[in-house]
């Protein structure tokens, strides 16, 4: 009797135990994650989460969570953002939107309004590591007073210039890396540039035409020389958008002069390759780009003659000059963030694995790959990260950066404001029709979503 | 006993049956040549109708990026016509109709007809293999995909020292520092690039239509001593109003439709709007902008405005090459 109690005993516990395990078992959740990305250089973008699931996974387990996080990755560099958020917006309208997609930080506008993304800010408070994050990086991924997404990178647009072609100009090796100096102290203004691009048109060291280039279409770029001219984007106490129409007269001005009488801006086409092959031909003298394009003109362009060696021995930079003398430089910061969907049901991993990522080990990797500035306090601290020279060199920019307005309707003002831009150096609209012309047309289409000062 | 009468006349019920066959012959006469047209009715009824009734609602609304899922297109309260108010009032919109214009026209005149009737005449008129395997030839453009046949031509426009152009013609010649042609003559590369491929429809069209032509007349025309350019003005050419009719016609509305060699060609630069044509500006605000800002109703009125203007065009065609004289019976049948 005592023996079948023990059994009884016996088999009690293991049935428990069966069922205890079944309890316990483990639930896949399954997260889908879309980056913008150019392979190699900026591949961390993606495989930083990838890395992090593993991390994530022993969390849950030693916390006993049942869920398990498996990550489909898919990221590669589509060209344009029109293309990407179409897709985004597709996949959300069939109930198959990435969990996590990381994108510009000026669609949160957007998205947020059409409720597409989740605010993170009461989930953020139990993940601490997000507190690294610059301050003021948040800014750009605030609407409605509220935090929309993590920023994952910055950078900073300089303004690039040959060395070589200046030497052949007659400028010392003194005068040349004294440059970026005194465009810091606002003694080397748009206007200065634009007098040696002239001469070196005038000499024959560049073509007519080549020498001060901008980004070959429309993009972020142009909205730094706005600012640099006095500009404002937004309205902080509306939110609403703004055209300033005296420093839109400037700033068109100064690219109607450029095109028409100092020998520059030839470089609306359109066409990005045969943009970094003519720069990367040594054609150009000044041009306005990105920091992670030295990576890629390194890897992807002048590999054969020496790669980064070869840029640092050739070209130079510096920020975007002052319109006015004693003025002050800027960069233009365009930080893409990771948004979470409101279709994902497990916000909370999503931002586990964010702030996995969010740290000086990962973000470091893709700084260093894609030259793209570190986005954490103290980073330049980190072992790594003091190592690279170009992150080094270009930090101090970072003091100097503007950003692009967090509005929904910053894309039609954008192509109102590039068109005039495209127009007036083409030479078919003068400043001021360009500015009547912008002034038009935001009318027209914003209405009073638009404010005109 | 009962009486058995005489059925009256078409009442036997072997009447009833035929005509019940009848009815049947007749209402599958009836059903049959739709059954015939359903399956091309159902594809053209959903490919084509319903989406161009959608785009013409899509048309009056403000659907965009910023309220894409959250607007209700399909309520009238939501409609008006504030697209095509931004439309005409566009600064760009002359020259966007010109340069449509201008491409349509080129097109058609020196490729698409012009060089497709000569090659036809040309190739109909030699060794008839020899004209076929010309024919044949000129639809390799056709068969290639366009990305590969676009980056040919950008690789023979390219800048000098690469550029198949600059580089074997140009610099031999002197001619030219070895610029990118493609920026320096766009609308030319552009109108030989799509009137390469589209000459080859008319080749097969015209080429067909004049070997149908009976040879008597040839031959008459000849014994009459007509020149052959006399045979061609005043016999091949009347023969073949019909086939010039549908190939003017459909290449016309194709051309005012077609974008996507320029697209990947120019896409509508290198200057503002220099190459820029309603087809592309359509595409490109619906469907494709740097920052997002995909406008589906607005790119949609344009579309809208496209369809009209093929439909005046076809309209006007029609009157021009005289359609009702030529689905006229021939006189001679009437007699």
């Amino acid at each position: 009797m005592k023996r079948l109690f023990l059994l009884v005993l016996i088999g009690c516990f293991v049935v428990a135990g069966g069922l205890l395990a079944l309890a316990q078992e483990e639930e896949i959740v399954e997260f889908y994650v879309r980056c913008w990305a150019r392979p190699p250089m900026e591949s961390w973008r993606g495989n930083n989460i990838v890395l992090a699931v593993a991390e994530l996974n022993a969390d849950l387990e030693a916390a006993g969570d049942p869920r398990r996080v498996e990550v489909n990755l898919l990221q590669d560099d589509p060209r344009d953002w029109g293309n990407y958020v179409t897709e985004f917006l597709l996949a959300y309208g069939v109930e198959e939107a990435p969990d996590i997609w990381l994108t510009g930080h000026e669609h949160i506008g957007t998205q947020a309004e059409a409720g597409r993304i989740i605010a993170l800010d009461e989930l953020m408070k139990e993940f601490p590591t997000f507190n690294l994050v610059i301050d003021a990086l948040w800014d750009s991924t605030m609407y409605k007073d509220e935090i929309w997404g993590v920023p994952q990178d910055a950078e900073a647009r300089p303004l690039y210039f040959n060395k070589t072609l200046l030497k052949e100009l007659g400028w010392s090796a003194n005068k040349i890396a004294a440059l970026p100096g005194e465009i810091e102290e606002g003694e080397f203004t748009l206007y200065d540039m634009l007098a040696v691009a002239k001469e070196a048109v005038d000499k024959g060291v560049v073509k007519e035409g080549n020498g001060f280039w901008m980004r070959p279409k429309n993009g972020p770029d142009f909205t730094a020389l706005y600012y640099a001219f006095g500009g404002d984007t937004i309205d902080t106490a509306t939110g609403k958008l703004v055209f300033d129409e005296a420093a839109g007269l400037k700033y068109y001005q100064f690219f109607y002069d450029a095109a028409q009488n100092y020998g520059s801006m030839s470089c609306l086409h359109g066409d990005w390759s045969l943009w970094h092959g003519t720069i990367t031909d040594g054609k150009v003298l000044f041009w306005v780009g990105g920091t992670w394009q030295w990576a890629e003109w390194a890897v992807e362009y002048l590999k054969e003659l020496g790669g980064e060696a070869y840029l640092w021995e050739n070209w130079g930079f510096g920020l975007i000059p002052a319109a006015v003398e004693g003025g002050k430089p800027n960069s233009l910061t365009h930080p893409l963030v990771y948004t979470i969907s409101s279709q994902c049901e497990h916000p909370d991993l999503a931002l586990a694995l964010l702030a996995k990522v969010t740290n000086y080990g990962p973000n470091t990797r893709h700084a260093i790959a894609s030259n793209h500035l570190g986005i954490l306090k103290d980073q330049t601290e980190y072992k790594f990260y003091k190592d690279s020279r170009m992150l080094r060199e270009a930090l101090y920019m970072l003091a100097y950066t503007t950003f692009l307005p967090n509005n929904p309707d910053w894309g039609s003002y954008s192509t109102i404001t590039y068109e005039a831009l495209a127009a007036a150096v083409g030479g078919d609209l003068t400043p001021q029709e360009a500015v009547d012309f912008v002034v038009e047309s935001l009318q027209r289409e914003l209405g009073d979503k638009v404010i005109i000062r | 006993m009962k009486k058995v009468s005489k059925p009256e006349r078409g009442t036997y019920p072997l009447s009833g049956l035929f005509r019940e066959r009848d009815l049947l012959l007749r209402v599958r006469g009836i059903l049959l040549p739709y059954g015939f047209l359903a399956p091309s009715l159902i594809i053209v009824l959903l490919f084509f109708f319903i989406p161009l009734v959608m785009v013409f609602i899509l048309s009056f609304t403000n659907l965009d990026m910023t309220n894409f899922g959250i607007l209700e297109w399909w309520r009238p309260t939501n409609w008006s016509l504030d697209n095509y108010v931004k439309i005409f009032t566009n600064r760009f919109f002359p020259k966007i109709l010109g340069n449509t214009a201008m491409y349509t026209a080129l097109t058609l005149a020196f490729f698409n007809m012009g060089m497709a009737l000569v090659i036809a005449l040309i190739t109909t008129h030699i060794n008839r293999r020899a004209g076929f395997a010309f024919r044949a030839l000129w639809l390799l453009p056709r068969l290639t995909p366009v990305v590969v046949y676009i980056m040919m031509w950008k690789a023979l426009a390219g800048p000098a020292p690469m550029g198949v152009i600059n580089k074997y013609f140009l610099g031999p010649l002197g001619i030219g520092s070895g610029e990118y042609l493609l920026h320096m003559s766009p609308w030319v590369f552009i109108i030989l690039v799509n009137g390469f491929i589209g000459a080859s429809f008319g080749i097969i069209i015209f080429s067909a239509a004049i070997e149908a032509i009976p040879k008597d007349y040839l031959i008459a025309s000849k014994v009459d001593g007509a020149t052959t350019w006399q045979t061609i003005r005043h016999v091949t050419i009347p023969m073949i109003k019909w086939p010039l009719l549908f190939v003017t016609t459909y290449q016309t509305l194709s051309l005012l439709t077609s974008f996507e060699y320029i697209m990947l060609l120019t896409d509508g630069g290198p200057g503002l709007y220099q190459t820029e044509v309603w087809a592309l500006t359509a595409y490109h605000r619906a469907l494709s902008s740097y920052f997002g800002n995909i406008q589906w109703g607005y790119g949609a009125a344009w579309s809208v405005v496209l369809v009209i203007i093929g439909i005046v065009m076809a309209v006007v065609y029609l009157r021009v090459f005289k359609f009702g004289e030529l689905v006229e019976e021939p006189k001679i049948d009437r007699l």
